[in-house]
Order: structure tokens, then sequence, then C-alpha cells
């Protein structure tokens, strides 16, 4: 820390109003009377380019070290009051801002109570200053591979994405072949689009490009390590492989599941799953016996999955331009929110799909070898309607692979009630884990059709990228310290990480402690707060500053 | 990093992360958006959450447009419209008509005296859009303003400390140089008007989402627009002007069941005797966490399937709405004290001018059209994009991921030229 303070106080009066209510020459007075004080200026509009070019010149003739800003809202003005004391050479955690505007004179009524606020707002602003510490910024080497585990279509674009913006990626699929569900899938409507066509297309690009590198038969094991030096395990048919990666994506997809305990029958030869019935249109020359007619049943297990009601209308519209069958669909709430499904339905409906909406489960029973449904269709009349189907099709719920509650285990990152892996904040991060250079993309996380997932592989491959484009990341330096005297490595703190970015290291003769790791650390300030030896030190809020910050108000109580 | 530059036209969360996106990657990024303040049709938007988060994701557009102030790559260009391009990929050459403002973003300080002064009553003539505005600035409404209906006031000209205001300025033109451009115009709600046996316009206790959407972004109570009340009994009618061929709104807008459930349990977090009807087409209840929202709301509120097809005002404070019971085959009749329609999203009307200025297509249902079925963001001409729902419906989220997806496409399609 410098050897002395210079406290360098900016009020502003915005243009004037706020000087109505407050006398801003007394409290200059006042606060350069105030020890370490060097300088304090009134200004009229410090949001103003001119003004913050003034700022600066001050900041550097008079020495300043500390900044304090006493104006409007730092949700408007701190990044620019930020770049300008960089530019003066004062370190940017050297700021400390009082919201006299906002929280003060624009809040309260009564002027003198809010001018009184105000110059509370102040000193407490100028004590916290006397405490902050700089944290300098370090640049740390990180590898610029990317693991993409994966090889469904999502895996596939995000590998390719990857490879045009010239990063290395390691795609890795544990079936012995890449596409996953597109290898399953008859067609890809609403879009008129081949699923192996487009799949060989990709599949061709992939060999062509140096850099992306395919294991097939391969799962993840482990991973240790932080973002930008990541060392993953992977198992390779039967070998152990450790590979280094700067990032790491999941689109490890989804897989189906039927449940009988909900329909309460097993499945038999004319009660088949959306996946029987797409392997059975895809082949479908090998075909002895076409059915006459088939009924699709969605929305049993659960109301609100996109995935199934779009395989339903997908295979039903698969069925009458292959066999030209009657085809039924059973429904509570058709889920045609994606792009195309409005008209993929209206497709299905031009064709003769006969959909049937059901408030109350349908009763199923067999009867001379075909599916006899009872069913009261709810937009035709209260009675109860009886129809009589060849083949009845049931829907699968889906389900998280059966590796993700191992690897969210393995490598500390959340998953969310149903097994799904969890984003990072479901708004502003929904392709972010809880790991810094951890991504989710695709249905391993999510309910989504293929254009949102082709969505989310662009997300995530920009993402990394964004993270990796240099061969340096950088990052705060010690923003959190820990006090290897004072640690009594109890893991209290490496528990409560949300973000995996505490590790334990040997500090002297066998003695352990926690440490920081500068990359991964999101500087939330968990682990200063849950240590029980007050061993850990975020500079940012240290005790100090919000003892400080609380003096003032002594004066009140 | 680089020395290309991108013209993003539009300033909505599509915009705006799109624009985000490319100044991280190290691209200048010039932000035209033809409205004096950026952020679109969501920055109108209110959140509604009620003892706990809904997640409509309008906190996240705050968060957005404040990238773009702390991003000193993006050049925000406002009250902008593009009026010719020329030039291809790697060398457009655009041409924007800068409509003239009143005040001036460079020298507003946001102090708020123009309005104080502001002899317009009751509604102002010269106002800050919203507390989160970006830019910070007040603006001029000329259909308010006193001196744009012939007086001779100068009030705010002469109050304003900073010298922002300025009734002389002329129109602007300006050529920009880009290598790329995005193109993120948005939507248009559909104008409920044209559905002209709802009402809309005509009785007062008729609105639209959207109309509720303003209410609870000036973080005001929802209350009856004939006599100040809380309603008691709302229905909401969902799929209007959406789903419906016949107007050429063919496709679901994709947003209208979750924001009418989501104000449905606000409206009855402000008034737990509130009642709720929801009459619908199909529920769209997907989307990670919606299932458990809309089980809490099965408990709550009332839900009819079918769309009414006539709403009569029978006194001043209430409604009449006419459906077909579907449970007993009839036409049924029932009041309500506030009718909502879901209103959904419909393309620009102007979407055909700018097609033709950027020779790109428009594809079904008027919006713009992408060149590949598999590619949601490249059109016909190389190195122009879309994001965001100009391309289609599509909610907050999905339009910054949109957004972001046609910034990478952008940086992968530069970049390979450059290779």
């Amino acid at each position: 820390m410098d050897s002395e303070l210079r406290l360098g106080v900016f009020l502003c009066d915005c243009g004037n109003t706020l000087s109505k209510a407050i006398d801003f020459s007394t409290i200059k007075t006042d606060l350069e009377n105030l020890p370490d004080v060097t300088y304090v200026n009134i200004s009229h509009d410090l949001c103003l380019e001119t003004a913050q070019k003034a700022m600066q010149k001050d900041i550097e003739d008079k020495g300043v070290n500390r900044v304090v800003v006493a104006a409007c809202s730092p949700e408007l003005y701190e990044k620019g009051l930020i770049s300008v004391i960089q530019a003066a050479g004062v370190n940017p955690h050297l700021l400390s801002i009082a919201n006299i505007r906002e929280q003060c004179f624009w809040a309260h009524p009564d002027k003198t109570k809010a001018a009184k606020k105000a110059t509370t707002q102040i000193k407490l602003a100028l004590n916290r200053a006397r405490f902050l510490e700089p944290v300098e910024k370090t640049r740390i080497p990180v590898n610029r591979d990317v693991l993409v585990i994966g090889g469904g279509i999502v895996g596939i674009e995000a590998a390719l994405e990857l490879s045009n913006l010239n990063l290395k990626t390691t795609l890795i699929e544990k079936e012995a072949i890449l596409g996953g569900k597109l290898n399953q899938f008859p067609n890809l409507y609403p879009l008129q689009v081949n699923p192996e066509e487009m799949l060989a297309a990709r599949l061709k690009d992939i060999t062509e490009r140096q850099n992306i590198d395919v294991l097939t038969s391969a799962e993840l094991i482990d991973v240790n390590g932080e973002v930008g030096n990541f060392s993953a395990r992977i198992k390779e048919s039967n070998e152990e492989v450790v590979r280094n990666f700067g990032a790491i994506i999941f689109a490890s997809g989804y897989n189906t599941q039927f449940s009988s305990q909900i329909y309460g029958f097993e499945l038999s030869n004319n009660i088949i799953t959306q996946s029987k019935l797409e392997e059975i249109l895809k082949f479908s020359s090998e075909v002895k016996e076409i059915p006459k007619s088939v009924c699709f049943i969605v929305d049993v297990s659960g109301e609100h999955s996109r995935v199934s009601t779009l395989s339903a209308l997908r295979n039903a519209l698969g069925i009458k331009e292959k066999f030209g069958s009657e085809v039924c669909i059973l429904c509570r709430n058709l889920k045609i929110d994606g792009a195309g499904l409005e008209k993929l339905y209206r497709d299905c409906r031009n064709n003769g799909v006969l959909f049937i909406k059901f408030d109350h489960l349908p009763e199923i029973s067999k009867q001379n070898g075909k599916i006899k449904i009872e069913v009261e269709d709810v937009l035709v009349s209260e009675e109860q309607v009886s129809i009589s189907y060849d083949l009845l099709v049931v829907e699968e719920t889906s389900v998280p692979p059966p590796d993700s509650r191992f690897l969210s285990s393995a490598l500390n990152i959340g998953l969310d009630t149903q097994g799904f892996y969890q984003e990072n904040n479901i708004h502003l991060y929904p392709t972010a884990s809880n790991r810094e250079g951890i991504f989710f993309a695709g249905n391993c996380h999510a309910d989504l059709d293929l254009m949102r997932a082709l969505t989310e592989a662009s997300n995530v491959a920009l993402n990394a990228y964004q993270l990796l484009a240099q061969e340096k990341i950088t990052v705060e330096a010690e923003r959190v310290i820990v006090d290897p005297n004072k640690c009594r490595f109890c893991l209290t703190c490496i528990r409560a990480c949300p973000h995996h970015a505490i590790r334990e290291v040997e500090v002297d003769h066998e003695k352990m402690a926690a440490q920081i790791v500068d990359l991964a650390c999101q500087g939330c300030g968990i682990c200063a707060v849950v240590c029980p030896a007050k061993a850990i030190k975020c500079k940012d809020g240290s005790d100090e500053q919000i003892l400080s910050e609380l003096e003032p108000f002594g004066e009140h109580v | 990093m680089t020395n290309d530059n991108v013209l993003v036209i539009g300033g909505g969360v599509a915009g705006i992360a799109s624009a985000s996106k490319l100044a991280d990657n190290g691209f200048q990024v010039y932000l035209v958006e033809r409205e004096p303040i950026i952020g679109g049709h969501a920055a109108s938007f209110g959140c509604k959450a009620t003892e706990t988060c809904s997640q409509c994701s309008v906190c996240l557009v705050s968060e957005k447009m404040r990238e773009v102030t702390a991003k000193p790559q993006i050049s925000l260009v406002v009250n902008s419209e593009v009026v010719r391009i020329s030039g291809s990929i790697g060398d457009f050459e655009v041409d924007l008509l800068q409509k003239p403002g009143v005040v001036d973003p460079e020298k507003c300080i946001a102090c708020g005296i123009c309005t104080e002064v502001c002899p317009c009553e009751p509604k102002k003539g010269i106002f800050l859009p919203s507390p989160e505005a970006i830019p910070h600035t007040y603006i001029l409404d000329r259909t308010q303003c006193l001196r744009f209906k012939g007086a001779e006031c100068n009030v705010c000209q002469d109050n304003c400390p900073v010298g922002a205001i300025n009734f002389e300025q002329k129109p602007n033109s300006k050529i920009l140089k880009v290598s790329a451009v995005i193109v993120a115009t948005g939507f248009e709600a559909f104008d409920a008007r044209e559905k002209g046996l709802l009402g809309y316009g005509m009785y007062s206790n008729v609105l639209t989402g959207l109309d509720l959407e303003r209410i609870i972004n000036g973080q005001e109570w929802i209350t009856l627009p004939s006599n100040g009340n809380s309603p008691r009994n709302i229905a909401f009618i969902q799929c209007v002007g959406s789903r419906d061929e016949y107007i050429g709104h063919g496709y679901c807008s994709q947003v209208c069941c979750k924001y009418a459930m989501k104000f449905a349990k606000l409206l009855q977090y402000q008034d737990s005797e509130a009642k709720v009807t929801i009459f619908y087409i199909d529920l769209q209840t997907t989307g990670k966490g919606f299932g458990e929202f809309y089980e809490a709301c099965k408990k709550t509120i009332r839900f009819i399937r079918g769309i009414p097809v006539e709403i009569r005002e029978i006194s001043p404070d209430e409604l009449e709405v006419k459906y077909e019971d579907l449970a007993k085959g009839k036409i049924a009749k029932e009041n309500y004290d506030l009718v909502v329609l879901s209103i959904g999203i419909a393309p620009r009307k102007d979407s055909w001018d700018l097609a033709k200025i950027l020779g790109i297509n428009l594809g079904n249902y008027r919006f713009f059209d992408t060149q590949d079925t598999l590619d949601s963001n490249r059109t016909n001409i190389d190195g122009i994009f879309l994001a965001g729902t100009c391309h289609g419906p599509k909610d907050i989220p999905e339009s910054v991921a949109h957004g972001i997806q046609a910034a990478s496409k952008v940086i992968q399609t530069l970049k390979a030229r450059t290779a």
C-alpha cells in the first residue's frame, strides 16, 4: 500500500440542481479540513466528458491516490468514472462512490434531512476510501484447446464453429459413431431437411478440419484444474488418456425413457415408443406389416415437454407420408411454440391427422388385437368417444444422460431438480455453468427444439472463444486472499465456494492451507464470510471497510 | 485485434446482445437506433415478480443496456435510420439519416430541470423516458411540446444549465463504412384493433398485454381505466393475432401464454380476491421451470378452452364476453371488469422498406428470411445477418441468444475472409 493517503473528493451538484438543498461550499470546507484529504472539487456535470477530463487532470496534478465521488447513481456512471481514474493512473479498486442524487435528494421530500443524509453518505464513502486496497491485473497463460462432450448435432455444430474460430477442439462421443439423435430421426419436420444428408455434410466437414479431433466410444471420467488449464481424464475404448483444455462444453443431450407406472401397462408389439416408431420409419422398406391405423398419445407423464409433442407431430406426418395410415394424436395442449410448428400442425391436419384433446387421461385397453381408447374429447362434447387403433405410440420422457449425476459431483457443477445441468443464471448466462470455463449447450440442460439447440451451439462456441481468444487470460490477482497463518484448513471455504475456486496447498512442512485460484474466483466473497478463523479477506469488502462505513452512523445512534 | 467495423441496425435486446459480443471480441460497432433511446420493446416491459421471481427476464434488459455504455467500442447512433447501402461483404457503405433531436445526448446531464419548468400539463413535453434510459438523456415529445403546437415557448431551453436544448437542429446524414451488417429491427405488437369485435380502442377496460407491461413498467398497480379501482374479475384472451391464417399470422408468438400467466399471478398478488380466467387454444407451458409455474397457476386461475369471439360493454365498468362453452356445446356469456388481449408478435409493417434497401428477402408471414433453413442468421446477401424477432417470434432470452449467434456468425465469416 502507498505510504501516504492522498484522498481526492469530487462532488457533483448535477447542474446546480442539488445545490439548492445543500450548501456544497460548506461541505467542501469541512472536507478540506479532514486529515488526508488532499483535494476537493465541485463540478456541475461530472457525467460529461469535459468534466471527466478535468477530473483526470486534477487527480494527476494533485497526486491523488484514492478517489471519492459524490454524485448520482453509480449504476449510471461508475464504469465511466473507473476509466477516468485508470487513465489518471489510479487503480480502479480505489474509487468510492456516494450516491447523493437518487438515494438522497430524489428519494426524500424533506430537503434538510436529505442534505443530512447526503453529508453522512459522503463521510461514509470517504471512510471506506481510506481502507480500499488496489487489485492488480495479471495475465495467466492458458491452454486454448476446447473439449466438447457429446457428438450429437449440438456438439458437432459447436466443434465446427470453434474450428471456424481457429480453436482446436476435441469432440468425444460415448457411442461408436457421431450424430446422436440425428441417426435415429426419420425426418426433421418442420424443417425440410433430410437428417442423413444434414449429418453426412457435417461429418464430411469435420474430417476435413485439421483442428477437430474426434474420439468415439469415449467417456469423460474426471477433470482437474480450472479454466484455462483443465486436465481431463478420458476413457477411450479401454484406454485412459489425459488431455489438457482451456474450456469444456457439455453437449451431452438427453435420453428418453418409457415409464410403465404412469400408463399402467407395458410395451408390447402394438404399444410402442416414439423411438421404436422412428426405427420403423427409418427402415420402412424392411417393415412387413404396415399398421393401418396409428394413435399417438402425449402429455401423459408431464405436460411441459416440447420434445415429445414435436416427435409426435413429426412422426405422425412421417407415417401419413410413408404408409398412408389413419393417424390420430391425443394430447392435452399442443406445444407449437417454435419456428414452423404451427405450420407443421396444419400440415398434419391437412394430411388427415386427427387431433383429440383430453383433460382426463384416456382409458386404454386391448381388444381383439387392437388398442381400444376411450377418451372424452373436450372440443366436441362431454361424451366419451370410443376409438380403436392397430398401433399405439406412447411418449417417452426426457431424462438426463446416465453419467450426468456422476460428472456433476466429480466436476462440482450443479444439477436442477430433474437432474439436468443447472445454468449459472437462467436469464443472464443461460449457457454458463457455476464454474468458469465450463459451458452447457442443447438438451443436456433445457428442453429445446433443433433450431434453439443450434443457437446455443453458436453461443457456447463464441463464449469459449472469447475466453481463450488470447494466449493469456487477464484476471484480477488476489482479489480475495487467504492468510495461511490463520487458516486452520477446516475446508469450510472449499465446501462453500460455488465456483470451485479454492484449492488445497502445502504452505510449509506438511502444513496445509486453502488457496484461492484467481482464474476461477468470481469475487463473491462467500468464503470470507464463512471462514471461522477469519483467514480470508475480500479486498472489495473487507471488514475494515465495512466497519469504517458504519462509523458515521455512530453520531446518530 | 481486428480492423473490421460492424453495423447493427436496431437497439433492442437482440441488437444490443450482438453489439456487445462483437465489442468484446475487438470489433468496432455502430449500433443504430431509430428512437432516441435504446432497449426497444423489452425496455418498456415491467418486472412481474410476486413474492417470488416469475422469471420474466425483463431485468436482463437493463443489464444488457448498461453493457452498451460500458463498452467504448460501441458507437451508439440514435434517432437514425439506414437509407441506403452499397458495396458487399467486407466493404459496405451505409448512409444514415439522423432525425433532429431537440436534446443533445452528449450534453444532457439528466438533472430534470427541463421537466420541472415545462408548462405542459398534465403530461410534460420533455421528460426522461425511463429511469434507466440509455443514452441517459431527456427527450422532447413533439406531440406535447407547445412549441410544436405553434407557441413561442423557450422555457426549457432558457433554463437548461448546460445548454443541451436546441430547437434549431437540422437532419443530419452520415456515411459509415462497415464489413458486415446485423439486422435486429425487432417486431411490432399486433394491433388489436384489427380484431374489431374484441372492442380494443372502443371500450376503456379492454387492454392488451403490452398496455399492462407499460403500466407495471411505471411501477404502478394495475387499475381499471374506467374508475381507477383494482380489477377483481379479469379475463385474458390468448392468441390475439397469433395462430390465425386468416390475418396472415399462421404462427405461434411463443411469448403470450407465459406473459398472460405471469400477469394473472401478479394481478392475484396485488389483490388476493381477484379472479382470473384465461381463454386459450393450447397452452404453451414449455421452457425450463415454467412447468412448475403452470402447476401453481392451475390452483388459482380458471382456464377455458376456446377463444371468445365478441366483447360488448354493457356498462362503463362491465364487459360481456361471448364464447363457446365446449363442455355444454353452447354459446355462453360472462361478465368481467377487465379484459386483457394477449396480443402477439407481428413483423414490422415497414420491414418491406428495409428489405428493399438491403436487398434481403422476406419470408413466411413477412419476417426477414434466411438463405439456409438450418442457419437462422445468414440472409441471401453475403455479409448481412439477422438477429432477434425480425426473424420470427422469440422471447427475451432467446432474442439475446440469437443476437449472440449472429455476432458469432459475423466473426466466423470475417475470419474466414481474412484467413
